[in-house]
């Protein structure tokens, strides 16, 4: 079975600046893979491109085989994307904004929609205009996670959460992994990814450093001249980029 | 006064933050009053010529509603003061409007104000320094007037009266603002509200100068106008703006005291918390973002339209003391009643198009409030979520002008108790509509071709507007006049309806919007 997510070489220029520089990654079916980064490396704008929201400049980029530019609705029907930065139509309610979203990707199971918002403790009758950004991003965890999509795209999903509804955030990701979708999770809290991911791919100012399991990266660590013993993904995170 | 601490800063940081749009607007200003002054002294160089004026306008009702008394027309600066109060102190308006939402509410909805707020600042600090900052850019403006008046030969002592009266206006409106910043938490409710006041200030004046004139002086707009420059020059109307400045002022930051940072005296009500079905599809999504906007526009224009059919009947009285008028109506041929309403629909229509603009750019607000990324996640294509914004700002252009003519019928039937005008009326309505969807092409095109360049359509429209003021009095080269569609649209009812025209514009703008969402879907998403 092919990946799911395949850049190549991927270039995206605006104007003079050149944001992504030559970036890989290669997500295959049922991983849940975490893509990691420091801030303007260009985590986003790979998503962006992903989802066809921005064009590439050069290389590649395969959703499920085939161009998140020119095939973009198709796509979208498979995925489910989370941004870190929720803005939302202030005089709408949580609650009509969940179902609005769920019914451009084909209605939400009302089960799940009623489960989640419990476990996220969500009032869905406030307006977003009076929602805090932990809110704002609960409406589009929910109106995500209540769809079966096959891919799930993550971009920084509970940087406005605490830690009780990060905890409910991560139970919700291992319970949608046991049943096979793919995941890509952009995120710096890396306890979270180490915890939730098999597979990562860390990228600095828009070109991939390296790519693999936690044990890879600890035996690249090992060439290196460190311990890998029992180096966590944030120890190795700090290790590729102090040098 | 410590709530006031911090607002030197808070100015300096204003002006800052405006170093570029601040003298560009009053450029834009004192650019528009100079318009007047230049060809107002270019065309009517004689007394005779000044007759003749008068003459054709001050008994065309039309004109009376839409600019104003007509008596100053006899002198040069009297003529220049009629047609360049009214729409420069208008213009101010909506200037000081946008400033001071963009310095205070707009600030606050953001979050800006509580970071200013918590590093010590008075929690007046940001409401004063928005209002200095748009008093002080006023000023500068009518001084500038004076400037333009004087360096063409006008007097100086009405000239600074005639700047005075559209300061005057425009403070009005900026203290009007800082109390609506107050009443609501979101700049763009604020912004609807304070235009429904410059709306109804004209209204009311244009009511009463049609009429026995008490309405007039129940408007900011009047209030400027009855001080009469380079021709009665009274004086002491001017204390009306001053005195309702200064309450309102007064009154706003008694309001500022009373409330939470970061919200209105008027608290959101929570909503349901399921979404109805009708909002389910993509373009009752949509519908549903721009439903206020519509029912308030489509609202305003039926009752002026109502309102000025009501008044309608009465014009055959001014009408009868200019002989040259109804001679130069006559030769147009049609009722006179007729040709009044036709350019009155001209005016809401191009008034109107403003609604069609922002309409059509709805997606672009989408796109800078970062909102757009997560409808065209899903699969909702970008062509077909633009197209859908597209055709509610045509369907609801369309008909709100029609019921426009609808609102001038049955004010008409009220008032003479005959409502057989109104079909009538509500074609000549719609005939103006291709007009804006023309328009509102124009504007898509330039969403399509980037992001940044969707707001020149507003400078597109307001050079529509400045062309309208001057051909009125056939002050400009043909081809200029027909760079506006407006122009193109037959004056139905008082001509025959000539479809061909109206052909012409529809299928260009057909054209236009598959251009513009062609080149939309082409580019990236900001």
């Amino acid at each position: 079975m092919s990946a799911v997510i395949e850049v190549k070489g991927l270039v995206k220029n605006f104007g003079s600046t050149r944001a992504l520089d030559g970036l890989d990654l290669i997500v295959e079916p049922g991983q849940v893979h975490g893509f990691l980064g420091p801030n303007g490396s260009g985590k986003s704008t790979t998503i962006r491109v992903l989802l066809g929201l921005i064009r590439a400049s050069g290389g590649k980029a395969r959703l499920f085989g085939a161009d998140p530019w020119s095939c973009a609705v198709e796509l979208h029907r498979r995925l489910a994307y989370v941004p870190g930065d929720v803005n939302l139509w202030p005089n709408l309610t949580g609650g009509e904004t969940i179902d609005m979203l769920g019914s451009l990707r084909g209605g939400l199971d009302p089960g799940r929609r009623k489960d989640l918002v419990e476990r996220f403790e969500l009032d869905l009758t406030k307006k977003a205009s009076t929602y805090s950004k932990g809110n704002r991003q609960k409406v589009a965890l929910v109106a995500a996670l209540a769809t079966d999509a096959e891919l799930f795209i993550f971009d920084e999903p509970t940087s406005g959460l605490d830690p009780l509804k990060e905890a409910v955030f991560q139970e919700c990701v291992k319970e949608i992994t046991g049943k096979g979708h793919t995941i890509l999770l952009s995120s710096h809290i890396l306890g979270q990814v180490q915890h939730l991911a098999d597979t990562f791919t860390i990228i600095r100012q828009g070109r991939t450093l390296e790519t693999g399991s936690l044990e890879h990266l600890r035996k690249l660590a090992a060439s290196a001249g460190k311990d890998p013993g029992s180096l966590s993904l944030e120890d190795l995170f700090l290790g590729v980029f102090s040098g | 006064m410590a709530g006031l601490a911090g607002t030197g800063d808070a100015i300096r940081f204003a002006l800052k933050r405006d170093r570029l749009i601040l003298p560009v607007c009053i450029a834009g200003l004192v650019g528009w009053m100079a318009i007047y002054v230049i060809s107002y002294s270019g065309l009517y160089g004689t007394q005779a010529e000044l007759n003749a004026l008068y003459e054709s306008v001050a008994g065309n009702p039309a004109l009376v509603a839409m600019t104003g008394p007509t008596g100053g027309l006899h002198s040069l600066g009297g003529a220049t003061a009629w047609e360049s109060l009214p729409v420069v102190s208008i213009i101010s308006g909506v200037f000081a409007m946008f400033s001071v939402i963009r310095h205070s509410r707009a600030e606050e909805e953001d979050g800006r104000t509580e970071l200013l707020l918590a590093s010590g600042s008075g929690r007046f600090a940001p409401l004063a320094a928005a209002l200095i900052v748009t008093a002080a850019a006023l000023m500068v403006a009518a001084a500038g007037y004076l400037v333009i008046l004087a360096a063409w030969g006008y007097e100086v002592g009405p000239s600074v009266l005639l700047s005075l009266a559209i300061l005057g206006f425009g403070l009005v409106i900026t203290g009007t603002t800082a109390v609506f910043s107050q009443v609501t938490g979101k700049a763009r409710a604020a912004r609807g509200l304070v235009g429904v006041v410059i709306g109804v200030a004209w209204l009311l004046r244009a009511i009463g100068d049609t009429g026995d004139g008490t309405l007039s002086w129940f408007s900011p707009l009047g209030w400027a106008q009855q001080t009469r420059p380079f021709w009665e020059n009274l004086w002491w109307p001017l204390l009306l703006p001053l005195a309702a400045t200064g309450f309102t002022v007064s009154l706003s930051f008694w309001l500022l005291a009373r409330r939470d940072i970061g919200s209105g005296l008027v608290q959101p009500r929570p909503g349901p918390s399921a979404a109805s079905p009708s909002i389910l599809h993509p373009l009752g999504f949509s519908f549903r973002l721009q439903r206020g906007t519509v029912i308030a526009w489509t609202l305003m224009l039926f009752v002026y339209g109502f309102a000025v059919g009501a008044v309608g009947n009465n014009i055959e009285d001014l009408v009868s003391s200019s002989a040259a008028f109804t001679e130069a109506l006559g030769s147009v041929g049609g009722d006179l009643l007729d040709s009044y309403f036709a350019s009155i629909l001209s005016v809401i229509a191009i008034l109107g198009a403003g609604f069609t603009i922002s309409s059509v750019l709805r997606p672009h607000a989408e796109e800078s409030r970062d909102r757009a990324s997560l409808l065209l996640s899903a699969p909702l294509g970008k062509l077909r979520w633009v197209a859908g914004h597209t055709l509610i700002a045509y369907a609801a252009s369309a008909v709100m002008i029609a019921l426009t003519g609808l609102g001038l019928g049955i004010g008409l039937g009220v008032a003479t108790g005959d409502f057989s005008q109104s079909g009538k009326l509500v074609a000549a309505g719609f005939a103006q509509a291709p007009a804006m969807w023309l328009t509102g092409s124009l504007a898509l095109l330039l969403f399509g071709i980037s992001s940044r360049l969707s707001s020149l359509a507003w400078a597109l429209l307001a050079g529509f507007v400045l062309i309208w003021t001057l051909a009125s009095f056939g002050n400009l080269p043909e081809w200029l006049v027909d760079l506006s569609p407006f122009s193109h649209v037959p004056a139905v009812p008082a001509v025959a309806l000539d479809l061909t025209p109206l052909f012409v514009m529809t299928a260009l703008s057909i054209v236009i919007t598959a251009a513009g969402l062609a080149l939309w879907r082409r580019r990236d998403l900001l």
